[in-house]
């Protein structure tokens, strides 16, 4: 079973500064990860190659500096890693991202049995990608799955949603996208590091080599514009009330009632 | 890339119309109510997009929720939704139609759907909004999003794509009341449709195992150090079970083996998104909000006026843990 998986290089989110004068996200000094779930995909690839056999190919359009990810998914086991870059892919809405990314995925060969994406980012956070992608292949989709079994030609792949434990069955070649509990991406020996930093190779391709055209990526691609930042109000500054327990009480239970929580009551007590 | 004409006449509103569990997901009518302020200013019709099987009753609702017309595909084999039927039947009504402007929910259905639609039609979507504007001069959807965990917004338009699409995070509009004369119509396109044989849905059923327990529960109370004792955390419980919620935990509470790791929230522990959070002996650290930011109403109970987790609950009650529980338990019970 030959596997993608997008894997998206992010800030540390926890850890980014704002810049409030110019309302812009300080970078620098903050270090660069895997998107986790992305870590989690990759995690579940492994897994299935070492059930299934085939090839791990990982995939990130990103910055030159994006090159740091792959080397640390080859070092978690993938077989292949390709860069895509280029400074025309900058400015890319998900419609932009999702179309390079599918282009990419369209000229493998053979063309992969799975697709595998995070659910979503720790940055932007959208969760376009995966489901576009999946529509640019003409791929069936499932999102947020926490459990992949195979069945001959078939993926059987549970999640949860909206508050049922759904399973479905699948036609290969597919696309999910994973959600947490899949799988917990194991330790990376350090030596399994040091050597895709030193000796592995990395694929670049860049806009012609995907025969590409300016208008179909990055910002020329795009249909949104995220333009401008703001700092978020404090989410909520409601009441704070004091009294004594019982007027208290009496103030929670209204909020529940107005909230549904409680129905209204109607007699006393 | 396409781009459908801009200067087509109708300029309709459009809303996804996810009716699943219609008394609990209200999102579809609040945005009904959202769409009805937008059209004014755009000069625009609201229309309810329904798809399923024997989905009437839901249409009759719509309408008298204020929706100007309810356009519904009725079919058996559109009972399950399905994000590749759906995508590619809905993308030929709005081909057919060409809405300005089309809205869902931000349900994980809304997020898995939308953005392959968005896809479908080569337009722009942004996700899980919390306003929506029009422009005055431009007369643009500006559409707010969180970004970077929240920390930040961002405006997103599409300004030369159409529809202009976004899902909406539920509970951020507030629903109309019933019309007692509703004047919108309910129409029923003809339609091709093609079900997607390559995804079955194999069994679906309401999910109880550990795993999601609290981060499915509607209601969670979450109990801290100022809980005090082994013998206060549980009447947490009780609380949980009057209002059918789960109990969370802050670290020292795990730590002083109150409950379990499994309870734990925050960045180490789980994130919780509930309707409701009563959050009671907290202080509110950065390392613990993380997890509840999400939720949709925010109560917090503490004796410390001052206390941190005031400045993110929506309501927020000064004293001590354990009067304010017992007598709360208290008087639910009486209610039942
Ligand atoms: C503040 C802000 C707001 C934005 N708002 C919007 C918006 O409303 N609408 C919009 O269309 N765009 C928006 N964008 C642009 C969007 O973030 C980019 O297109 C981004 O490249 C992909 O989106 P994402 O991070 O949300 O990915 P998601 O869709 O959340 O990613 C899901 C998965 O797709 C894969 N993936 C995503 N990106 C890549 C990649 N570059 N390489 C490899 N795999 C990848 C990974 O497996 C990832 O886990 C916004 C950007 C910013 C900075
Ligand atoms: C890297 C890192 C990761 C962490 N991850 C997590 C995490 O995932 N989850 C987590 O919870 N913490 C985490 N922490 C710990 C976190 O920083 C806080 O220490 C913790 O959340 C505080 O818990 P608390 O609010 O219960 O206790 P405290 O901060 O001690 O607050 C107790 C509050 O109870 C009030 N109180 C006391 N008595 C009463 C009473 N009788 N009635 C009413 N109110 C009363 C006090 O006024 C006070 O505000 C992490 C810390 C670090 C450094």
């Amino acid at each position: 079973m030959d596997i993608v998986v997008c894997i998206k290089q992010v800030p540390d989110v926890p850890n980014i500064r704002i810049d409030e004068h110019r309302m812009t996200i300080i970078r620098e000094g903050v270090e660069s990860i895997i998107n986790p779930l992305d870590c989690v995909a990759l995690e579940a690839a492994v897994d299935l190659r070492e059930r299934q056999g085939g090839r791990i190919t990982v995939l990130s359009m990103g910055p030159p500096q994006s090159e740091e990810a792959l080397r640390e998914a080859l070092a978690f086991g993938a077989d292949q890693a390709i860069l895509l870059t280029d400074p025309a892919f900058g400015g890319a809405d998900t419609l932009a991202t999702s179309h390079v990314l599918a282009t990419a995925i369209s000229m493998l060969k053979p063309f992969p049995d799975l697709v595998l994406c995070g659910r979503q980012t720790i940055d932007s956070d959208t969760g376009h990608v995966g489901p576009q992608i999946a529509e640019e292949l003409d791929l069936p989709q499932v999102c947020g799955v926490n459990e992949i079994d195979l069945q001959g030609d078939s993926l059987v792949v549970k999640r949860l949603y909206d508050g049922f434990l759904d399973t479905f069955r699948v036609n290969t070649p597919a696309l999910l996208t994973v959600s947490q509990e899949l799988s917990s991406p194991h330790h990376i020996p350090l030596a399994d590091l040091e050597r895709a930093f030193s000796d592995r190779e990395i694929i670049r391709w860049a806009m012609k080599d995907l025969n590409l055209k300016p208008e179909e990526v990055g910002l020329g691609g795009s249909a949104t514009r995220a333009w401008k930042l703001h700092k978020a109000a404090p989410k909520r500054r409601g009441e704070v009330v004091t009294g004594s327990p019982q007027s208290l009480v009496e103030h929670l239970i209204r909020k529940l009632e107005a909230l549904s929580i409680l129905d209204e009551e109607s007699g006393n007590e | 890339m396409k781009k459908v004409e801009m200067n087509s006449p109708s300029k309709g509103i459009w809303v996804f119309g996810d009716y699943r569990h219609y008394f609990q997901n209200r999102v579809t009518l609040q945005l009904i109510a959202k769409a009805k302020t937008l059209a004014q200013r755009l000069g625009a019709e609201v229309t309810v997009v329904v798809l399923g099987e024997e989905v009437h009753q839901y249409a009759m609702e719509y309408v008298a929720h204020g929706a100007d017309v309810v356009m519904v595909v009725d079919h058996p084999s559109l009972k399950n939704f399905q994000v590749e039927t759906y995508s590619r039947l809905v993308a030929t009504l709005v081909e057919d139609y060409r809405p300005e402007v089309f809205l869902a929910g931000a349900t994980p259905f809304g997020r898995e759907f939308f953005p392959r639609l968005a896809k479908r039609l080569k337009t722009g979507l942004s996700t899980d909004c919390i306003a929506l504007e029009v422009d005055a001069e431009t007369q643009l959807l500006l559409q707010t999003t969180p970004a970077f965990g929240g920390d930040l917004l961002a405006e997103v338009i599409t300004q030369n794509h159409r529809p202009q699409m976004a899902t909406v995070h539920p509970g951020v509009f507030e629903e109309r009341i019933h019309d007692s004369r509703p004047v919108g119509r309910i129409i029923y396109p003809e339609v091709d449709i093609h079900p997607d044989e390559r995804v079955q849905l194999v069994c679906s059923r309401p999910e109880q195992s550990k795993k999601g327990y609290l981060e499915n529960a509607a209601v969670v109370i979450v109990g801290g150090r100022g809980i005090g004792s082994g013998e206060q955390f549980q009447s947490l419980f009780d609380l949980a079970e009057l209002l059918q919620g789960e109990v969370g935990a802050t670290r020292p509470a795990v730590d002083a083996g109150l409950t379990g790791e499994d309870r734990l929230l925050g960045q180490t522990g789980k994130s919780v998104k509930p309707r409701l959070l009563i959050t009671i002996g907290t202080s509110g650290a950065l390392q613990y909000t993380t997890g509840i930011q999400g939720s949709e109403t925010i109560i917090a109970i503490n004796r410390d006026a001052q206390a941190p987790i005031f400045k993110i609950a929506d309501l927020g009650l000064v004293g001590d843990a354990h009067s304010i529980l017992t007598l709360l338990v208290e008087k639910l019970r009486k209610r039942l």
